[in-house]
This record gives structure tokens, sequence and C-alpha cells, in this order.
């Protein structure tokens, strides 16, 4: 009979996995169809954040109500960087767009630290946080909640880029972005739909992991970096990757900090990348 | 219009601007900041003191990213190797400064060439990944081997760097000297490096990296060189920030600090050497005005931040070349 | 090479102006800044980290020290029967120390204060302290726990709530006497204060003869504790002190619930956990049964300031709270002893002074303990309270 220990932080694992496979799933397609890693997606990551807290606090919206308008919110910034900032720096080069891109979180952790202080906020939802004890695991109502809806936004986004018109389009500029537009691709189009698609990924990403951990303007970068990492583990522009090597991250990190060190525990995510970058560069699942 | 502008330039090369004048700024400034000491309070030696060191990491840093293109986050991490390890030498096995600080720099420069090895092999955007998670891991060092490096409860005891002669370095003002001494001819040295064939081969790899490869350079080697160059400054700067200010502590070696570099070398202006530089007196200069508002300090930053991006990536040189001086 | 056009003369012209302003309103404010003071103007500063991850400490302490300056200035303070008004010049030191070394800088030689509030953390109160020394002026820390903040110490600076290690054996024989441990852990934020905590509890505790069979240290914001409530559970403590920030607690609070850590341990919070915003984070029967080291107890008059800290500034009561209303009442009676503006006269006035404080008697005094000297340090006995099930606290000891 394995240690229901083990079986608990097995289930915590593969369910901060899925949270950085959601993250990693919005990050991979950006950078493969626009050609930018978006840093700004750990602020978008804190400022959803924060829009669901305020909107279940002062509106007393219920919590699933409030991960669609943290979405919003999320799909709003996103866009609206792409259209204001990224459009106009694209022809200075992709270093350009970094930088602003990096700028950009530096602005949003800022302004999250201004305006509501950089005390944490717990996001609380008793409807959730009911306690369940699963074969002897202790676990909540929450992390259920987190698999059903992370499998369900990995299914829609699988069948939207599979089937329709513009993720079929995604897909082709993220092949070759002058051929597509040579096909006929409305490359803007499709630039506000990647943008769109990843804001929210990412919001419903933080907003669900909100109530396990806490909302402070300092949320952001750590997820963003292993985001990262699990993009280049699981393969660059892939989505099964993202998804798997988010699994990989989660359960490594969680096993990690029990068994290794929980001081480094954010260092599982380095090694992840060092390993990667030399032994299989492309990843998982990579296609360049 | 070009007409117009190179008659421009031709008139002010040969009638306003004799190349004596070109200096004029230069000794100037440099004659200012020497003086410093004799009509300004500590409070602005402290601080202009600090933002050499920043200008020192800054310039050693346009080395990686303006001239050979590699964007990375780590200066923090090479800054605060340098200071801990000389620290450590000086006070745990009580060796002189002078003996620690080019061992300290040396082992900095060891420690980027074994990192950039195989980190430089990736393109842009990994390397600069790889670099942000390199920063963060090395601050947990900082931070958890407190026996090593007091940990948060800081490591104290460090001492000036031991007199030459009768010169001591003691007190404030003799150690902001030997920062700005050290500065300029840091600068000066990168300064002749960017301008030589190698620094014209950086740029070649700065500007189309597969093209120089396929022309035959070993874009690695070089792309290296820039990273342990740019570290070995940064180190350098940390060992003389560690006996100037004689207390450390991992909270002033995180993020924020490579962050600040960063921006430091984006507003002044990547790619000119001289633009961070005059970015790490701005930026500086304006924190510390705006230290009666603190609450508002780093947004109006920020901002600003993103409207120079916006409007003149090239950072304040770009504007400055714009407008049409030199 | 791309053709940037050159800018048309009327942004030149605007370029110019912004300068122009830039400069011109940089040097005005400059010049303001290092405006003396007014005739018959105190002016005192404060360092305290206002941005940052421990920015609700200075933005409490600036609070407490906001209400207590209203008082004061109701007052006004007499000195040679000339009526003064205090004035506190406030900068943000992000709770690093060459942040806080170049703010405190600005306040004496800039702003010319004459005398320091600060800081909050102890990696900035070590930086800041032998700046008092050198230019001989008075700074009472707001609430920085390491004992080398005073331990050996300097002359010009001055703490008035009880040191780690100070803290430590005066609350230890309480704990043991009411609780009766054998074994305890640590769950701590890996920053000076947590480690400085650890290190003389756990030391003190050993006097006793009871041994710390697990510590465990987190970073500042982390929100997942079950790795490290996982080696706690297996090493089956009979107490776990905690030691954070409210949200750390709170989250701690639930998760070892969640993992049966709860009620069976007995959990310590330290200072932090002892105040009310705990019960609003975490909910009152998260926390009802839990224990805390409090730095005030409950008497009439933290509950008047509460109330005023509410009407004020619609926030929940801090212990940063106290010890920044504390603090500039202490200076104020000080330069009133002193009778004095000259700041070395205001440093021996607050080594003779005793001030009944919201937090406890202060007192600053000089002594040996533990091997180690001891300057300009106070020592009241903190509380041990314990959460009731309905949000409200219990006096355990002493």
């Amino acid at each position: 009979m394995i240690d229901t220990i083990v079986l608990t932080q097995l289930l915590n694992g593969f369910i901060l996995g899925l949270i950085y496979g959601l993250m990693a799933i919005g990050l991979t397609m950006i950078w493969s169809v626009t050609d930018l890693p978006d840093f700004s997606q750990g602020g978008i990551y804190i400022i959803s954040a924060y829009v669901a807290y305020w909107t279940i606090i002062l509106l007393n919206v219920p919590y699933f109500l409030a991960i669609p308008i943290g979405a919003l919110a999320g799909i709003l910034l996103s866009v609206a960087f792409e259209r204001i900032v990224y459009n106009r720096l694209r022809p200075s080069g992709v270093l350009s767009c970094l930088l602003a891109a990096i700028a950009l979180f530096f602005l949003l952790e800022n302004v999250a630290n201004a305006l509501w202080t950089p005390k944490a906020k717990i996001m609380s939802v008793p409807e959730t946080e009911v306690s369940l004890n699963l074969f002897g695991i202790v676990t909540s109502y929450h992390r259920i909640i987190i698999f059903i809806i992370s499998v369900l936004l990995f299914i829609f986004v699988h069948l939207f880029i599979k089937y329709t018109k513009i993720g079929m389009a995604m897909r082709a500029v993220a092949e070759d972005r002058e051929i597509a537009a040579l096909m006929g691709v409305d490359t803007s189009k499709v630039y506000i739909a990647t943008w769109a698609l990843g804001g929210a990924l990412t919001s419903v990403a933080a907003i669900l992991i909100s109530p396990l951990y806490a909302v402070w303007p300092g949320m952001g970068t750590l997820p963003l970096l292993k985001a990262l990492v699990v993009v280049i583990l699981g393969g660059f522009g892939s989505i099964i990757g993202a998804l798997i090597g988010g699994l990989i991250l989660g359960l490594i990190e969680t096993f990690g900090a029990i068994y290794v060190s929980a001081a480094y525990q954010h260092g599982f995510a380095f090694i992840l990348l060092l390993l990667t970058l030399s032994l299989r560069p492309k990843g998982l699942f990579g296609r360049r | 219009m070009a007409s117009h502008s190179k008659n421009n330039t031709y008139l002010k090369k040969s009638f306003f601007y004799p190349r004596a004048l070109r200096f004029a700024p230069i000794i100037i400034t440099i004659i200012i900041l020497t003086t410093l000491p004799l009509y300004a309070s500590s409070y602005i030696v402290f601080v202009a003191a600090i933002a050499l060191l920043y200008a020192m990491v800054a310039a050693g840093y346009d080395v990686l990213l303006g001239y050979t293109g590699q964007l990375s986050f780590c200066q923090g991490a090479f800054y605060g190797i340098g200071a801990y390890l000389s620290a450590i030498l000086t006070v745990n096995y009580g060796w002189s400064f002078w003996q620690a600080m080019p061992i300290s720099v040396l082992f900095v420069g060891l420690v980027s060439a074994i990192i950039g090895y195989p980190a430089l092999r990736l393109r842009g955007a990994y390397f600069a990944v790889t670099t942000f998670f390199l920063a963060h891991f090395v601050y947990l060092i900082f931070l958890n081997e407190v026996s090593l490096t007091g940990g948060p409860l800081g490591f104290r005891g460090l001492r000036p760097p031991e007199p030459i002669g009768p010169l001591s370095f003691e007190s404030m003002t003799n150690g902001y000297l030997l920062i700005l001494f050290s500065f300029i001819i840091i600068y000066a040295l990168l300064r002749k490096f960017v301008n030589s064939n190698v620094g014209l081969i950086l740029k070649s790899i700065e500007q189309d990296d597969i093209l120089a490869e396929s022309m035959g350079i070993n874009t690695a080697a070089y792309k290296l060189l820039s990273f342990v160059i740019s570290a070995i400054v940064a180190g350098y700067a940390g060992t003389m920030f560690a006996h100037f200010f004689r207390l450390l502590h991992p909270t002033t070696f995180s993020w924020f600090l490579s962050e600040m570099v960063v921006i430091i070398t984006l507003v002044g202006g990547v790619g000119t050497l001289i633009g961070p530089v005059l970015g790490a007196g701005i930026v500086t200069f304006i924190l510390e005005f705006l230290r009666f508002a603190p609450e508002i300090r780093y947004i109006g930053w920020a901002i600003a931040l993103i409207a120079i991006l916006m409007f003149e990536p090239k950072g304040l040189m770009g504007l400055i070349k714009r407008v049409g001086v030199k | 090479m791309s053709e940037k056009k050159r800018l048309g003369k009327k942004s030149i012209a605007i370029v110019i102006i912004a300068v122009i302003v830039v400069v011109i309103g940089s040097v005005l404010g400059w010049y303001f800044m290092m405006a003396p003071a007014a005739p018959r103007v105190i002016k005192i500063g404060y360092s305290a980290p206002f941005t940052g991850p421990a920015a609700e400490f200075g933005t409490n302490g600036w609070r407490g020290i906001s209400i207590a300056l209203e008082e004061i200035n109701a007052r006004g303070v007499y000195i040679k029967g000339e009526k003064y008004t205090v004035e506190v010049v406030r900068y943000d030191d992000r709770c690093e120390p060459t942040e806080g070394v170049a703010a405190v800088k600005k306040l004496i030689l800039e702003d010319k204060v004459i005398a320091i509030l600060g800081s909050h953390c102890s990696s900035v109160c070590m930086a800041i302290a032998p700046l008092c020394d050198e230019n001989r002026i008075a700074g009472i820390t707001i609430e920085c726990a390491a004992d080398a903040v005073t331990s050996p110490g300097h002359e010009y600076y001055f703490r008035m709530r009880p040191s780690m290690g100070l803290m430590a054996p005066l609350i230890t024989p309480v704990i043991i006497d009411k609780l009766k441990p054998s074994k305890i852990g640590f769950l701590a934020i890996n920053d000076d204060y947590g480690r400085s905590f650890v290190e003389s509890f756990k030391k003190n505790f050993e006097g006793y003869g009871v041994s710390t069979v697990v510590e465990q240290y987190f970073e500042r914001g982390a929100t997942d504790f079950y790795p490290y409530l996982t080696a706690i559970k297996a090493a089956k403590p009979d107490i776990v002190f905690y030691v954070g920030v409210t949200p750390e607690g709170a989250l701690i609070l639930k998760q070892a619930k969640e993992l049966g850590l709860i009620p069976e341990v007995k959990f310590i919070g330290s200072e932090e956990m002892g105040e009310y915003e705990l019960v609003s984070l975490a909910g009152k029967e998260a926390v009802a049964g839990t224990y805390a080291i409090s730095l005030w107890a409950p008497k009439p008059e933290i509950k008047e300031l509460a109330s005023k800290v509410k009407e004020k500034f619609n926030a929940p009561m801090h212990y940063a709270i106290v010890f920044g209303y504390d603090a500039l009442h202490v200076l104020v009676k000080a330069i009133e002893m002193a009778q004095s503006l000259d700041p070395a006269t205001i440093k021996d006035a607050l080594k003779k002074l005793e001030y009944e404080g919201l937090q406890g008697h202060i007192k600053f005094e000089s002594f040996e303990y533990g091997g180690k000297l001891f300057v300009n340090q106070g020592r009241w006995t903190p509380y041990l309270i314990r959460w009731t099930g309905e949000g409200e606290k219990e006096l355990i000891g002493p």
C-alpha cells in the first residue's frame, strides 16, 4: 500500500502541473505564432487574479463567474498590448518586442503593488474548500475543480486549433508567416486571436490557483518562468508538449520539495531547463 | 534631405567642432565627478558611488546586449558572486583586498565561461530565460547557504581595501574616488575593445549571427567572450561594492538589480556604451528625486520606461542623435 | 540603416522645453527638500519599507506615526517656553540596506533632521545604525528584531522592543509552564527575522531540555506550505512555531488543518499572528485554539488606537502601528526632557527616559545577556495569547 502522503503529493503535483500546462499552452501558442516569448503574460497573470479577487469581494460574484470575468480582463490586456505596443515595435525586431514585454510585466507588477499593496490577499472560496477524503488522500473539492476545468480547456483548445478557421490560420502562421500571408491569411486578426487565447489561458490558470495560494503583486514571476521552461521542455509550438511538460514539472517540483529540498524547490525548474537544453533542445514534442 | 544633413555635419565637423572639443564634455564630466566630494554632501557622494557601480555593470552589459545582441538577466548574479567571494576571502580567510579582488574576478569569469559555453548555443529568448533562472538560483544560494554568506542575517565585518602607501580607502571620499577611478579605466578599456576589430566582429554577430557564422566567424566563441567580459566587469563592480558598503545582504542582489541593469542600459541607449552610463546617472537621479513619493516611485518609472520603448527604443542616445547633436 | 526622420523644429522645441522644465522642477524640488525647517518646526526623519515585500511594515509604522503626530501637534512641543510643531519626513528603503543608507544620509545631510526613526528590517537597521553614530544623531528602530542591531550596539541607536535574543528567554518559561512541550518544530520565513527567531528560541528551549525535531524555511510570498508541513508532520513535534506575516500564517493554518496537524499539534505564531488580521484572513475557525506571541496585550488603550486606525485609514490593527506610535511619542518625550534641539542632548535624554508605551514599559538599558553586550535596548516581556472561537484574544501568560 503506497503511503498516503506520497499519493497526496502525487495529486498535488499533478494539479500544479495542470496549471503550469495551461499557462504554457498560452505561451507556446503566442510564441510560435507571433515569434515573441511574451513575458508580459506574467503581468496578465497578476492582474487577472486581482480582478477576480475584487469582483468576488466587492461585487459578491460567485467564484465560477469570477473566472470568466478575470479571463476577460486578461484577454483585453493582452490584445491591447498587442495592438498598442507590440504592433508598433515589430518592425524594430524581436529584441525590442521582448524588452517591451518585460517592461510591461514590470509595469503591471508595480501597478498592482501601488494600487493594492504588496501584502498578499487570500481568495477564499468556501464552496470549494470543503475537504475531501479520497482513498485516504486528504484533498479539497477545489483541486477537483481545477482538474475538471483544465481538462475541459485543453479539449477546447485542441478542438479550436484543429477544426476552426481561425485555429487553422494560427497553425498556418506558426508554420510560416510569409506563406500564410501570401495565401490570404489576415495575420493581424490571427495575432489578435492568439493573444486573446493566450491571455485567457494565463488568466484562468492564475484564478484557478489563487484560492490555493495567495494573490500578491509578485505572484507572476515564478509561474511565468516555469511556464517558459515548460514551453521549452514540451517543445516549441506543441500543445500536447506543454501539457505533458507541465505535468512533469509539477510532479518533479512537488516531490523534489519534499524529498530533496524545500528551500531550492524553485530550482528544479532550472535544472529541468538545463537538462532539456543540453539533452534534447527541441523538447519532447518540438517541431522546430 | 540627405545632402542637406551631410552638409551640416561637414560644416559642424570643421568649423564648430574641432576634434579636441569633442573631448570637452568628457573632461568636464570627469572633473566634476572627481571634485564632487569637495562641494557635495556625503549623501550625494554615496549615491554617486552606487550610480557609478551601476554604470560600470551597465557598460559591461552593453557589450553583451548592445554589441553582441544577447539579452541576459544575470548581471546581478555575477555582481553578487564577486561581492560575496571577496567578502569571504577577506573576512574569513584574512586575505587582503588586493589579493581577493583579482581572484574573485577570475572566479566570476570562470563561472561565466562554464555557464556560457553551453548556454550561448541557445537562441535569443531561450538564453534569456536561462539567465533569468540562473540569477534566481544564485540568489537562492546567497539566501540559503547561511554558513557561507550569512544569508538573511547579513555578512558584516568587511574592511575597505588595504591602503596603497599613504592612501587609505576608509573614508567615503576615498572609497568613492577609487570607484570613480576604476570606472574610468574600465570604461576606457571597454571603449577600446568595442572599437577594435573584435568589436566589429561582435557587431556583425549582433546584426545577423547566422550570416556571420556562414562567413566563417566562430560566433559561439565571440558570444562567450562578450558574456565573460560583461560578467567580469560585473564581478569587479561587486568586489568594489562589497568593500565600499561593507554590509552584504541577499536582498541587494535580487532580481531587482538585474532588472535595473537592463533598464538602465535601455534607457541610456543600447549599443552605444556611453548610453548605459548616462542611463545609470539618469535613473539614479530620478529615483533619488522621487524618494519623497515612495508609492508612485516605481510606477512613474515603469511608465516612463514603456514610453521610452515605444517612442525611442534607442534610449537617450537615440534621442540625442535624432535631435542632431554630434 | 533605418532613416529616422529628423525631428521638426517644433518637436525639438518641445523636447528642449520639457528638459528645461524637468531640470528646473528637480532643482526647485531639491531646494525645497533641502531647506532647513521653518522656525519652530522640529524635523524628524523616517526610513521604512513602503514598497517591496515588506511594504506593510512601513505603511503601518507610518500610520502609527501619523496618529501620534496629530496628537503631538495638537498640544504642541514646548522647548524653553517656545511652542514647536513636529514634521516627519519619510523615505522608502525597500527593506534593502543600500537604499536605507541613501535614505538616512539624505535625511541627515539634506533634510537636516534632528533624529531618525527607522527602520523595520534588520538588514537596514544594521546598515543605518553606524550612520547615527557617525553623524551623532539619535535613531530609534521601529521593530528590527535581530540581536545584532543593538549588540554590540551603537551609542546613538535605540530599540524599544526586546530583540529576538531577548524575547525568547522572556517568553519561553511561560510557554513551557502553560503548554509543557517535549519536542518542538519551526516553520519560518527565510529572512533575518525568521532565522533569528528560530535561532534564539531553539537555544532557549534546549536550555529547558526541549529539543527541536524539525526546522523548515520558506521564501517570502510562498504560498504552498504542504511540502514543509508534510515534513513537520513526519517529525511529530508537540508544538510548532510558525513565523512570518499574516497571509502566510493564514495559509499555513489552513493547510495544516487540511493535513490534520491542527489541533493535535499546537501552533504558536510569531508576533504577526497575534494580530486580528490573521482572523480576517484565515477565518475564526482556522485560528481558534491556536496560540501566538503578541507584542501587545488587549489593553483598553490599544483598542482606542485600533478604532482611530480604523476610522482614519480603514485598516486593521498591526503591531507596527503600535511601535510607530510609541516611537514618535518616545522621541518627542526625549526632546521635551532635553529641552533642546541638539541631537547629542536628545540622545542623552533617551538614555535616561522611561515611558509607559502601548507595548509595555519602555526603558533603554545597556546590559549583558547570553554572552552578548546589548546597548540602548528595551526589555519588557511579550505576551502569550490564544485565539478563541469568536476571534478574540485570550491572555494565557505571563
